[in-house]
């Protein structure tokens, strides 16, 4: 690990002045990826800013009007997969949570953390390797490669890397909106949608997060599927592995016809893929296996495999499929 | 199995349990030294070809460095001294990705990884001999004379004679050691003594080897390593990084610590080698066994061989007039392949029992039942009589306990939800074997209160050794186990056998049994006194009024051991659960029933053998590493890639031993049962998804997207 300067702060107009003021530090929140990402020498920053301290870890109900709940960007992925309004209310979120890296790393990990995780791809951990992303114009070492974990949409020739959140996989489902404060002491609102971006041109770009913006909350609008909604997560070993294929679906239902569906996949681009297709395709009709067959196998059919991750279209297919059936049998 | 008043037999808990749950036990980092200066290792990052310039000069001038230490001034070393797996810096010329390629010492563990990175190396590189499949058909004789082709009859002209045929190709990956323990040394010089905490399986065959390749003689090389944090086999030899600390110790004039971290842990020490094993059954219609064939590839280091035996099995396992087992070899530009848990038979046992699951398939008859059938009554490779063997207990026994009738003959129709439900089985062996050891016991007393040490250079790997010897003693003392102190992992002690190839409960505890043994007939030959029943040591030791008395003995296997087959046996027994939809495999039972002799402590031997059950499932189900041909690195290079078994992928795992009294390969009846615990495993769990799911799957491990 190089070297590097700790500074904290408990006002969270400090920390952005500090890090505006040196292009080469990071903020610093649990550290459970930015840690290992200096052991490896992939990030490199000179300062960090510690950022615990700051009083942005609450879990409350929006203000009256507005219809939802705001998790603080500060607080625990545990406390939020346990809070009871989130399991009650937003289960779907609480399963993703829970299905992604293990007890010790959630119990470290922050909300905001979380969504600013880089991916696994292993040639971006190891510098010895060409990395578009780790170092811009190196190459991409993965798209020729060891790719069976890496993208099966929305890929670029610079990048086929996959994001590897689940905890954003079911925001994404949930429409939420991330909060940041911007380094004008204003806040701003992005979509989740909106937040992490494809690799294009620009791959060691994860997210439209301009420097010094600093998350302060997700917010998760009302939704009317809570009892009606699944995360299944599939992957290597039965816990603590990255997804191949991950699915969070929710549904709205009128008798056994679908009002709406929801449904964000993981493991298969460089951020959460909200599956618009299958969602259009589900609307207004029967559920039943067979039409989620014909809208998962529709959504799939866009899908551009690599030479290794030719599966993950089958495989996501059944997994839209087996959510979906989940989410209407209920809880 | 359980005497009265005796400790053998009885499951004990680990004497040094408390120890290790409190942190006190001290592993190989946690000696302390005054002065202590820290050292890390760099890496190449080609596979072939020479260092044409390196740079060190800013991590030299880079704050609390004390030595950059590369092929440039480190001193020469013995290449042949019996080390594995060279990268000992003695030239520019890289023969594997990841090969160590200097060392940095610094006052702090930080310092010397910052400076590590600040070091600056070009190569000239060579094509490297990366790719296994693109190399497989080029495979050469390996110069192993054990390994040379073993024929037996007309395997080929038997195979094309019979009535059923099973010929397939079987597939197992690159997999990891990974013990819990990195390695890690800590190298102190006195003069031109040197003492090296360091976590070893053979203690003496470390000592000579360090001495060996530093140029120094035995005696002035002490190993220490009381506890072990696993090593299943990546710390029987020893590599490069054990010399490296002691010759940077001497360079800084300082005690130095090295451990390599779990990224190096890829490429630092060994590996268990990528085996293409394709194996050609023949039966009558009536499942006679008339031909098998099990002929594997595997690869090796360009400048030295490895192979792991996977015919072994084969060799032994079933009746059959014709047979031939063969090996060839690709050398790579790859980390020596070494031991590793159950070496060639874990494996081996795959290929074997997968086609025997095949066959019993295609004849459609019971997988068990083609077991019995083809049982041998003598061991079919040499002819030698069986010591003991079990196997048709094991399978007859577990059946019966595991509910085996509950199994759905044909495939894919046992069905729960999205569920399909399978059972597997699949027979594993492992040689039993005692090797050479001594013991020296000293007994003292105080008023009538008897205390025992007993001294062995043994080593234990975490399995329970510590604990058994002082089972052994205290049987072979009549004193209580706490009156009993054991200290092993001190090549100042009595030298010993390894904690390898399930030699280490035999060889260890016949030496202490001889030991207590002798001690008792010197004690009676110093009384001068008949007595009409055999008193203990420490009657005599109060009898006599003895304060103090100690004896050694040098113990070999029985000499007619070698005229007998004496191996342990197992079989075992899998229910998987596969979800149809997404391929996700749990195994949610497993059961081992194994034959191996005389259990000496039933709780530790069960730990044993589970641990090489979940060991076996995760060889099944996910562990690989791959190699990437371009650079012939790991592109699998962290835990996050490299997946070990979690507790949420282990369901109910039952361990059965059968009763076994066999005192022809050593006097204790112990045949040994580190081994064996990982053998069959990894065919159990395929046969079992093959019964689920109708798919074969022959290419380990059987991760989701094969199933789909």
């Amino acid at each position: 690990m190089r070297p590097f300067k700790y500074t904290n702060t408990n006002s969270s107009s400090d920390a952005i002045n500090l890090l505006i003021k040196n292009p080469n530090a990071s903020y610093l929140a649990g550290g459970t990826n930015l840690i290992d990402l200096m052991k490896e020498d992939v990030e490199k920053p000179n300062e960090l800013i510690d950022l615990t301290r700051l009083a942005l870890t609450k879990i409350a109900l929006l203000p009256t009007g507005q219809n939802g709940i705001s998790i603080g960007a500060l607080g625990k992925n545990t406390e939020a997969a346990n809070h009871p309004m989130i399991r009650e209310q937003y289960p779907l979120l609480s399963k993703a949570i829970l299905a992604g890296a293990s007890a010790q790393i959630r119990n470290m990990a922050t909300n905001g953390g979380n969504l600013l995780q880089r991916t696994r791809c292993s040639y971006f951990y190891d510098t010895a390797m060409p990395c578009n992303k780790r170092n811009p114009g190196s190459g991409c070492a993965a798209k020729d490669g060891f790719n069976r974990m890496h993208a099966i949409f929305g890929w670029s020739e610079e990048c086929v890397a996959v994001y590897p959140s689940d905890m954003a996989v079911a925001l994404s489902a949930l429409d939420a909106n991330i909060k940041v404060i911007q380094p004008d002491g204003k806040f701003r609102s992005i979509s989740i949608h909106d937040f992490h971006r494809l690799p294009e041109q620009q791959p060691e770009l994860d997210n439209t997060l301009k420097r010094g913006e600093l998350i302060s909350s997700i917010e998760l609008p009302k939704n009317d599927f809570a009892n009606h909604s699944a995360y299944i997560k599939v992957r290597d070993r039965n816990s603590y592995a990255f997804a191949l294929v991950s699915v969070a679906a929710g549904v709205v239902l009128n008798g056994n016809r679908i009002v709406s569906a929801h449904i964000a996949m993981g493991g298969v681009a460089h951020k959460p893929w909200r599956a618009r297709k299958a969602e259009a395709l589900l609307k207004g009709k029967m559920a039943t296996v067979a039409n989620f067959e014909l809208a998962a196998q529709a959504e799939m059919e866009q899908a551009k495999p690599l030479a290794q991750n030719k599966f993950k279209v089958a495989m996501g297919k059944n997994t839209i499929v087996s959510a979906l059936s989940m989410a209407t049998k209920g809880t | 199995m359980e005497e009265k008043n005796k400790a053998i037999g009885k499951g004990v808990s680990r004497i040094e349990g408390i120890l290790k749950i409190t942190g006190k036990a001290t592993y190989a980092t946690d000696y302390p030294a005054k002065n202590m200066a820290y050292a890390v290792l760099f890496k190449s990052t080609i596979a072939s070809g020479t260092i044409t310039s390196l740079d060190t000069s800013a991590a030299e001038k880079s704050q609390g460095v004390l030595a950059v230490i590369t092929h440039k001034n480190a001193p020469k070393l013995n290449l042949k001294g019996g080390l594995r797996g060279g990268a000992l810096l003695q030239s520019p010329e890289i023969l594997f990705h990841g090969q160590h390629i200097g060392i940095v010492v610094a006052q702090s563990f930080e310092q010397a990884t910052h400076a590590a990175h600040l070091i600056h190396v070009e190569y000239q590189k060579k094509e490297g001999k990366t790719d296994f499949d693109k190399l497989l058909p080029n495979a050469e004789m390996p110069k192993g004379k054990e390994l040379a082709d073993l024929v037996r009859g007309d395997a080929k002209a038997a195979f094309e004679n019979a009535a059923v045929r099973v010929e397939e190709i079987y597939e197992t990956p690159i997999e990891h050691h990974h013990p819990m323990e990195p390695h890690s040394t800590v190298a102190v010089w006195e003069g031109e003594q040197l003492t090296l905490y360091n976590g070893s399986q053979i203690i003496n065959g470390a000592q000579t080897a360090a001495a060996s390749t530093l140029n120094l003689k035995p005696e002035q090389v002490r190993i220490i390593s009381p506890f072990i944090g696993g090593g299943f086999g990546s710390k029987g030899g020893q590599w490069a990084n054990l010399v490296l600390t002691a010759v940077a110790a001497k360079m800084v004039n300082r005690p130095v610590k090295l451990a390599l971290t779990r990224q190096q842990m890829f490429n630092s020490v060994g590996l268990r080698q990528r085996n293409h094993q394709k194996i050609s059954l023949g039966a009558s219609k009536d499942g006679i066994l008339q031909s098998l064939s099990h002929q594997t590839t595997s690869h090796t280091a360009v400048d030295s061989e490895y192979l792991e035996p996977c015919g072994d099995c084969s060799k032994i396992m079933y009746e059959v007039p014709n047979s031939l087992i063969s090996y060839r070899v690709v050398p790579m530009n790859v980390i020596l392949p070494t031991y590793t848990r159950g070496p060639g038979k874990s494996t081996g046992s795959f290929a074997l029992e997968s086609a025997m699951d095949e066959l019993a398939y295609k004849l459609n008859i019971d997988p068990i039942e083609l077991r019995l059938k083809n049982e041998p009554k003598k061991d079919p490779s040499n002819g030698k009589p069986w010591s003991s063997r079990k196997v048709v207990e094991c399978l007859k026994e577990g059946a019966k306990a595991f509910g085996w009738d509950k199994r759905k003959a044909e495939p894919g129709t046992n069905k729960i939800g999205d569920d399909l439900v399978g059972y597997g089985v699949a027979c594993g062996t492992y040689p039993a074997r005692q090797r050479d050891s001594s013991a020296v016991i000293k007994l003292t007393k105080k008023g009538n209160n008897v205390n025992a040490t007993v001294e062995i250079a043994a080593s234990d790997l975490g399995t329970g050794t510590n604990t058994i010897l002082a089972q052994t003693a205290a049987d072979g003392l009549g004193l209580a186990m706490e009156n009993i102190t054991v200290k092993l992992g001190d090549s100042n002690l009595p030298p010993a056998a390894g904690s390898v190839g399930s030699v280490g409960a035999a060889s260890f505890a016949n030496a202490v049994n001889d030991a207590c043994t002798k001690i008792t007939d010197e004690l009676l030959a110093k009384s001068g006194k008949q007595f009409f029943v055999r008193p203990t040591a420490k009657d005599l030791m109060i009898s006599e009024n003895v304060s103090a008395f100690e004896t050694r003995a040098d113990a070999k296997a029985p000499t007619q051991a070698d005229q007998y087959s004496a191996h342990s046996f197992n079989a075992n027994f899998a229910e998987v659960r596969v979800n149809a939809l997404t391929g996700m495999v749990k195994v949610t039972r497993f059961l081992a029933v194994t034959g191996a002799g005389r259990i000496l402590n039933p709780k530790t031997a069960r730990s044993q053998i589970i641990g090489g059950n979940i060991w076996g499932i995760g060889m099944a189900l996910s562990e690989e590493s791959i190699i990437d041909p371009r650079w012939g690195n790991f592109a699998t290079r962290s835990f996050a890639d490299y997946h070990v078994p979690t507790n949420f992928d282990i369901g109910k795992l039952d361990a059965m031993f059968i009763n076994e009294e066999d005192k022809i390969p050593n006097k204790m009846g112990v045949k040994g049962i580190g081994e064996v615990g990982i053998v069959g495993v990894a065919a159990a769990v395929a046969n079992a998804v093959f019964n689920a799911t109708g798919k074969r799957i022959r290419h380990l491990p059987i991760t989701p997207d094969k199933l789909l």
